[in-house]
This record gives C-alpha cells, structure tokens and sequence, in this order.
C-alpha cells in the first residue's frame, strides 16, 4: 500500500503570538508537526503493520524549515519525506492543488491521511479539497479504522459521543481525530533512524499550478484580547447557589 | 442584490436556534435570503422562517431512509445542486459537527472558497471574522470566487426576528448515495440527545478540582437540570474520568457559549484557548489564585462539593 | 502615619517565608510583601524542589544535609500548622549520583565523608538492577541535537554510581512555601501580597523601610531582600547596597521538561532521583508517571540572562520569553533519551520555563548589605530550595546578631546547625567575597 499522510508545520499552541505588520505573525516561535496530524501518522504506521509491503509518505507543504516536521513525522513511523517548498501563505484552495500534484507526482495513494484540522489557520477544510481534486472519499475526525475487503470502515465521532461508521471505498482521505490512537511518540532511536531517511524538496513552483476559481486572504490579524472585571460571588453555599441561578435568569437569560 | 443560501439545521422537527442566528447575520446586508431545507418543510418552520427574514424556502426533501438522508456526501452534494440552481453567490452553514463534515464538503465539491467557524461577516466585502492560533489571534479573511462560502460558529449572532413575506419552492433532487462513501450506521449516543459542546448555550465542566471519576457525576446531574453541555479540561480527559469528546481547550473542542461554568478548572492557557470567547464565565474554585479566577466575570470561592449539590437541590 | 514593623522581607517564596518564621519565633514583628497573589508563586513554584547532598564544597554539602532533617521533620517544623492547602510532602526516592566526567564526583564523595552524608557505591549491574531501563553507556562529552556528534554511537561504559539512600524532592514547591507562610502567621507574621516594592528608603546610612508602587510607605529598621529573580533590581534600589557586592545577581532563564515515562517502567513509585553530568541532566519523578528533566546546564546550552519583568510578561522573543523552546525541549529530551532509550518524547515540550537568581559562582549571597539593617538572601541559583528551611533560621540569626551589634564582615557570624551538630562560617556566602572557584558554576552549586 502507499500510505500517505499529509502533515503540517504549526506553531506551537503554546507559543506567545505576535503579530507583525496587519497579516503576519512573528515565526520565530516553536513549530511543530500539527497535533491532530500526530494520530495521522500513527495510525498510517498501525495500519502499515498489518499491511507490511507498505510505504508512508509523509508530505507537507511550506518553508524549509517545514523539514523538521517531516522529520518528526518520520521518527513517528513514515518512511520518507516530501517537502513542497514555498515562501508564500496559500489559502486551502492552494495548498489542497499543490498536495494533489505533489502525491499525483509522487506515485499513487490507496489512502490519505490528514489531521482533521490545523491548529494554526484551523480551517478544516483542506482534507475535503484534496480528496474532491482526486475523486476519493473523504470523512472527518475519524476515531477507529478497520481495513476490510479492500474497503476501509471508519467510525467518526460527532459531539456528545455521538458517531457515524461509514464504508468507504479506497482509495479515500480519512481525517484523524483525537480519539483516533495514542500518538505514537518516538524513541532517540527513533530520531537516529528517521535522520538516515530520505526527503524530497519540490518547489511549488515547480509542480505548476494554475490558480483557482477563487480565494480566502488574511486582511488582518489582530490579537484576542479578553477584557473581563471578576466579580465575586460570596455567603453560604446555598447563597452561592442561588445568585448563580440568579445570574443564568436574569443576566444570562440562559434558563428559564 | 446578492443571492445568499442558508443551510438549515433541524433538531426534532423544529429549526434550530442556531440556524435564525445565521438568517440575522446574512440579513444585515442587503441580500436575498434563501433556506435551504433537506429535512421537510411544515407550517411551523415555514412561519419560524419567515419570522426571521427569509425570502424563499427551498424545500428540498431527501428520502426518509436515514441511510440517505445522514449521508454528509449526500446533504453537501444536495446543497451544492441547490446553489448552482438558484445561482446562488453566497452559503451560509453553521459550523457544528455536523457542519463541519457538511460544509466543507460542499466548498470542495463546487471549488469554491470557505471559511469555517466565522464569529462575524462583512457581506459587503466579503470578510469573514474567525479565530486562528487556538484562539489566540482573530483574523479577518476575504473571499474571492463566483461563489463563496461561510460556516457560522453556533450562537456567534443571536437570531433576531425581521418578519419576511416568504414563499415556498421545492427543488427535487438526485439523491444518490455515492458508491464510494456510504454510512453503515449510527449511535446517538446513550441518552440519544446530550447537548452538543459547540452548540450549547450553557457548558458546565469540570477540572482537577473534581478528583475522581465518581465526583464528575455532580457536574452531569448538573448539567442535566440546566440543560447545559458537559465539558472538561484535559486533566479530566487524561485521567480518564470522561471521553475526549468532552474536552474543551486548545486540542478539544473550541465553544463560545453564552454562559460558561467552570468548575475546579484552574484555567491553563491551553484550556482558554478553548472557551475564552465564551460570553460569561463562571468560575468555581475553592483557590482564589487560580489563574482562572481573574479571568472570569463571576468567580465563586468556595468547595464544589458543597455548591454543586446545592445548585442541583435549587434548580 | 505609616505602618511600621520590626522586619520587612521583600519575597514571600520558599527563603523568604522561613526568614519570616524565625524571626516571628524570635519575637520580631515582621511583614512579608510579595508582588504576586499568593506565597510561593513566583520561582518557587517553577522549582523542581529536589532535595539531595551532592554539591561541590563541603559546607554546601552540610547545608543540604542539614535541610534534610526539616523536610523529614517538615509538621513538627512547622509547629503543626493547618493549611486549608494542604501540607507539601517531601517524597524519598533516594539520589543516585552517576560518576562520569560531567561531575567531579571524587569531590562529592569526599564532602559525603567529611560531613557523614550516608552513601553506597553502586557498580553497573546494581545501577541496571535498580534501574531497568537504563543504558549505561558513555555518552561524555554533553551536546546538542543540532551538533552531527550527538547521535555517534558511544563505545565505552560509565563506571558506577554512589546512591544516597536520602534523597527526593518535594512533592509541591509552591504549597510548601504557602505551609510556611501559615506557621509564620501563626506566630503573628503578616503577609501582603500584590504589593510591588519600588524603594528602599534610608537615612543617614540606615535603612527606614520601604516604598509600593501605589505609594504606600511602611517603616521598619530592618528590610531583607529575597526578591529571587528580581533580587538584583531590589538591591539596586538601596543605598550603595548594589555597589557594596563583590559578588553580583542576574535572572537566568531556565527550562525544565515533562516527558512521560515509558509504560512499563513505574517510575513515579520505582524511579530515583538521578543527576546524570554525562548527559548534563539530572531527573526526579512526577506525578502522571512523567519524567522530569531539568538541566546541569552544560557549556554547549545557551544562557540567556534577561529582565525578570519582560521575561514573566511574556516578552523577549523565542528562547528568551517564558515559552519552552522545542530546541531546547529536544536537547533536554534526546540526552535522557540516550540514557533511557525506550523513552518517547513527544513533540510537543510540555513543563515550566521560570528563571534562576543566579550569582556570579553559584553560590548564594546570605549576609547583610553596606547599608545598615538590610539585608539579603539572593543569589539562590536554582539549588537552595532543598536548604530553605535551614537559610530561614540562619538568616534569622544572623540578622537578630548585627541587629545586637555584630559586625559580621569583619568577625563573620558562626552558624550552629540544629541536627548535624556542626558550625557554618556563615562569611562563606559573603557578599564581599571573590568568586569561589570550588564551585562547579551550574544548578550543582
């Protein structure tokens, strides 16, 4: 099988974001390979158990510095590397082509793993447009994966436990939820293998993409600054209680 | 005057809240409104619709066989045809769960282009308002294309009534189910209706603070009472004491309630990412230190164990 | 009128607190202020708390060993105290010291014998007995990831270990220095939190008390710098007292990991605490089963001195706010990694970034100031938490001693220690003092 799992260079959520100028952020903070795309990588290497012949491509499009994230996801289990290298910011529309060339380029999936979200321009949809641009089926925040007769069962969970299973035929796009796997975290053997595997660098450029039919552009960016004045709330529990109530009534209007 | 289609989403027969949010935001500009209704149109909606401002139902019914009808492949692929039909130039969807595994779809199916999870939108120039950097940044994104796309965060507008004189079309569609993706079945969950985290007006959770599995049942007998989401920090997920489905913060769910009870939760930064643009914050915490006491608007110092009792008894 | 106390100590952290308590105990009206909400938040709280004896001299070695008999002690200390938090715990996992390059461990050894501190030496296999997961290669000298060097393969073996069967770490630093706080008030101390002190005022060569931000005044003929990192602001707030120090302070940024231990191994209840100067790091369990990794801060890892209050604001820029840094998370993880090779690390750095009050020789500054009735407990360089207890009642008499007329820079104060019997020239962490070259100039002391 050819495995590939698409990935993603994000700041670290616990960085301190700064912005630069109206639509930049300041990248000097720590990057690090997209959480959600973390349970994409390893269920691609559960999955490659089962199916041992099988290669996992680990792709990722951005700066070179996007390198490092390859790396980690090879340490995670993927074989190799491909990096589409670009300076630019794409919109998803973009970055879902470039993907799409970069795989077509690169050999042919049975399946395509993603994060089901970035955490950095959380945009959820990149996973769909990929999957559009090949014609494969697609499902999201996929939580158990089970290969059977050449069809892949993925149960995906909605809110409040709730959850669909569905069949869908490879090859497919399935994006990894949380309750997908455990990440599985690598080893110092691990990072000494993953520096011995190859990784190809292909400038955006250079895969040729015509624009598309449209666009999403940051126009500006500015920090979330919450303003709140604590009150307190004081007396006997019971008092606590019912000036809560108070509160959901009359200030909130959430109960009645 | 533009063309806006707005998905509509049901719950029991009846159009959710959350979907008349999404008609008074689009009706701020000077627009045509459409509902875009898969789930049949009766009296009730029809008036609930009209109340609010829409211009034209489009009723178009998918067959009954829930296999169908809960398809997300099946539902983008209906309002995608709904939209080239009515030359639609603008969609709106709410970007619930269902949404979000409905709305891009449809943005990939026509390739055009979407932002999920918006907080506001400028349809005058086409800028949608949404959050990036778990939470930490807003970014303010325009669209270009013969058709663009936005995904509402569930009460990020509350509806407010703008009575329309609204017509009713029906579309029929050609509801395939594609051979590629089909649902196999479904669960509800065990108490089939627990509220969803993203669409809830109200969302208890419970941290550190609550010590065990056991405890964490005060904060759904309270959550039961006020009809209120269950959410937890990830300290609560790690320990095992209730399903990832339920954490709130920066690798969970990201909600914006209108009220949100935080209770034994110290409030890292990683837990804000997910529910600082929640309208109240309450906190519950017997350490006045906790971070979260001075980010909240109301800030209860006292034990849980004695307030959340005392909360299920009054209400 | 101002408020006027006997004592004010700027810091209400782990050293300040005890300076409180014992000056409280003898009859000393005191007031504690602290720019933070609450005792303890402040580097305590980003402390690893480790308690054990190595250090490079003998009278750091006592001090340790000395602090040990509090922590053992730490209710009856306290004089049975109730805190509505809840009471720290000191946790015995015994210290295993790995001989290697990284330490001058033949030193430790000898103050070990010179002081009585109880030891074992451990060879390979008993290091591999009690650590299973263990490998015990060479992996001398310490670098980076970055560094191509980093992942040669080693060849030789390290030669043993010597087990100290006391040792451990305090479960919660910043609860223990609130526990403080409760014993102190009991004895009639007062605390003020919030308050930001932005003068020291003196007359004629002696101090009068303090100035806060909002303008408050409060007098007192006696004022104690244990502002941790911000001790070098506090002292150059008085008069002549920065000038006075031969041996200086600066905040040193500093990073301390979490990283889960591998499933099979126990080690928040099989685990010791082990410093590892062949890998620059020493670990301490934490609760979740978590490995933590602080660093020995070897030559090749960058220092970054930077101003207290932009480093706590979150400002400075990568590497120099307080955000882990994934280079650093990576070198930190990667060394233990060579050590413990089925340890997984995540990608995301996950633990505390807070900074050192760090001297010019890593070893403290505990004396008073050119500047009549202040004085100081600065200097702490990320390895006094273990000793707080023992510097809150040396502080105190020696305090209570120049108060009574002692001049103690030219007949240095001698310190009688309560349990190890022994006495402490207190002049060893004078401030006039010329670097100590014994020292190992990191965490080590």
């Amino acid at each position: 099988m050819q495995i590939y799992v698409c990935v993603k260079h994000v700041p670290d959520s616990a960085a301190n974001i700064h912005i630069l100028g109206n639509t930049q952020i300041d990248e000097k903070v720590a990057f690090l390979l997209n959480p959600y795309d973390e349970h994409a990588v390893t269920e691609a290497a559960v999955l490659k158990k089962t199916v041992p012949d099988s290669d996992i491509i680990a792709v990722c499009m951005g700066k070179k510095d996007a390198e490092k994230t390859i790396r980690s996801a090879m340490a995670m289990g993927a074989d190799r590397g491909l990096v589409v290298e670009t300076d630019a910011v794409c919109d998803s529309m973009t970055t879902a082509r470039a993907l799409h060339a970069a795989i077509v380029q690169d050999g042919s999936p049975d399946i395509i793993f993603t994060g089901k979200e970035s955490i950095d321009s959380e945009g959820m949809q990149t996973l769909f447009r990929i999957g559009a641009l090949f014609d494969f089926p697609v499902v999201t925040n996929a939580v158990s994966l089970e290969i059977k007769s050449g069809k892949a069962v993925v149960t995906c969970e909605l809110a409040g436990g709730r959850t669909r299973t569905f069949q869908l035929a490879l090859p497919c796009v399935l994006g990894a939820g949380r309750g997908l796997n455990t990440p599985n975290y690598p080893t110092f053997p691990d990072v000494v293998k993953a520096r011995k595997k190859p990784i190809q660098t292909i400038s955006l450029d250079s895969l040729g993409i015509p624009p598309g039919p449209g666009s999403a552009k940051i126009v500006a960016l500015e920090p979330l600054i919450q303003k709140r004045r604590p009150k307190k709330i004081l007396g006997t529990p019971a008092e606590q209680a019912k000036e809560i109530i108070r509160i959901l009534q009359q200030d909130a209007k959430v109960i009645s | 005057m533009k063309q806006a289609g707005i998905y509509i989403e049901m719950e029991n027969n009846r159009v959710k809240d959350t979907s008349l949010g999404m008609i008074t935001l689009a009706a701020r500009a000077d627009v045509f409104l459409y509902a875009l209704v898969l789930d049949g149109v009766d009296d009730s909606t029809r008036q609930n619709l009209a109340e609010y401002g829409i211009n034209t139902i489009v009723d178009m019914p998918l067959a009954d066989d829930p296999q169908i009808r809960r398809n997300p492949a099946v539902r983008a692929g209906a309002i995608a045809d709904a939209a080239r039909e009515l030359k639609l130039d603008t969609i709106f969807g709410l970007s619930t769960a269902e949404g979000k595994d409905i709305i891009p779809r449809v943005a990939a199916m026509m390739d055009v282009p979407l932002v999920m999870d918006c907080l506001d939108v400028n349809l005058e120039k086409n800028i949608a308002r949404t959050s990036q950097y778990s939470g930490k940044v807003m970014a303010d994104i325009q669209l270009t294309g013969s058709v663009i796309i936005f995904g509402i965060r569930p009460n990020a507008v509350q509806p407010v009534p703008a009575p329309a004189q609204a017509q009713t079309i029906t579309l029929t569609l050609d509801t395939t189910v594609p051979a590629n993706l089909s649902l196999l079945s479904w669960d509800d969950g065990e108490d089939g209706g627990r509220i969803s985290l993203a669409e809830a007006d109200i969302i208890i959770a419970g941290g550190r603070g609550l010590k065990n599995k056991e405890n964490f049942s005060l904060i759904f007998e309270c959550a039961g009472k006020m009809n209120a989401a269950v959410g937890a920090s990830r300290v609560a997920v790690d320990e095992g004491w209730v399903p990832y489905a339920c954490q709130v913060g920066q690798t969970g769910e990201k909600v914006s309630p209108q009220v949100y009870i935080a209770c034994g939760i110290s409030g890292s930064i990683q837990h804000f990412a997910g529910m600082k643009t929640a309208k109240m914050i309450i906190a519950v915490n017997k350490d006045e230190n906790a971070a979260i006491m001075a980010h909240c608007d109301y800030h209860v110092q006292g034990d849980l164990f004695e307030i959340l009792p005392e909360l299920i008894k009054q209400l | 009128m101002n408020k006027k106390y006997d004592a004010i100590i700027i810091g209400a952290g782990v050293i300040g607190t005890p300076i409180a308590f014992e000056l409280c105990k003898m009859g000393y009206k005191t007031l504690n202020v602290d720019k933070l909400p609450d005792a303890g938040e402040g580097s305590t709280a980003g402390s690893c708390a480790i308690v054990r004896a190595h250090y490079s001299t003998e009278d750091g070695v006592a001090l340790a060993y000395e602090g040990f008999k509090y922590w053992l002690d730490w209710e009856n200390y306290l004089g049975n105290v109730t805190d509505e938090k809840g009471m720290a715990k000191y946790m015995n996992t015994g210290s295993i010291l790995l001989k290697s390059e990284g330490h001058d461990w033949r030193k430790v050894q000898k103050n070990y014998d010179a002081v009585g501190v109880k030891y074992i030496e451990w060879d390979l296999d008993t290091i591999k007995k009690h650590v299973p997961p263990i490998d015990l290669h060479k992996f001398w000298p310490v670098r980076r990831p970055e560094d191509p060097k980093f992942f040669d393969e080693p060849t030789e073996m390290l030669e043993g270990a010597i087990f100290c069967p006391e040792g451990g770490y305090v479960n919660d630093p910043a609860l223990s220095a609130h526990n403080i706080m409760r014993a102190a008030e009991a004895k009639g101390g007062e605390f003020m939190f919030n308050a930001e002190v932005v003068d020291i005022r003196s007359e004629n060569g002696k101090v009068t008390g303090i100035t806060l931000k909002d303008g408050t005044q409060i007098d007192a003929g006696i004022v104690v710098n244990v502002g941790g990192p911000h001790s070098f602001k506090i002292n150059q707030m008085a008069e002549g007292v920065w000038e006075g120090c031969n041996i200086k302070t600066k905040s040193l940024r500093h990073e301390v990991m979490y990283c889960p231990s591998p499933e099979d191994y126990d080690y928040l209840n099989d685990g010791y605490h082990m410093s590892d100067g062949d890998i620059g790091c020493y670990v301490r369990p934490e609760v979740g089963n978590l490995f933590l990794i602080g660093s020995e801060d070897p030559d090749c890892d960058p220092q970054e001195w930077v101003d207290p209050d932009e480093f706590y604001a979150g400002k400075g820029g990568h590497g120099r706010d307080n955000v882990l840094t994934d280079e650093q998370w990576k070198a930190q993880c990667y060394r233990l990694g060579k050590r413990i090779p089925t340890l997984q690390v995540p990608n995301q750095p996950k633990g505390v970034v807070d900074l050192y009050d760090c001297s010019d020789d890593w070893i403290p500054v505990y004396d008073k100031s050119d500047l009549d009735g202040f004085y100081m407990a600065i200097g702490t360089s990320g390895n006094q938490y273990k000793n707080a207890p023992v510097v809150g009642r040396m502080m105190a008499e020696l305090i209570d001693a120049c108060e009574k007329g002692l001049d103690h820079d030219k007949e240095p104060f001698q310190y009688e220690f309560k349990y190890t019997k022994r006495t402490l020239n207190v002049g060893f962490f004078s401030r006039k003092r010329e670097i100590n070259y014994d020292s190992s100039f990191s965490v080590n002391g």
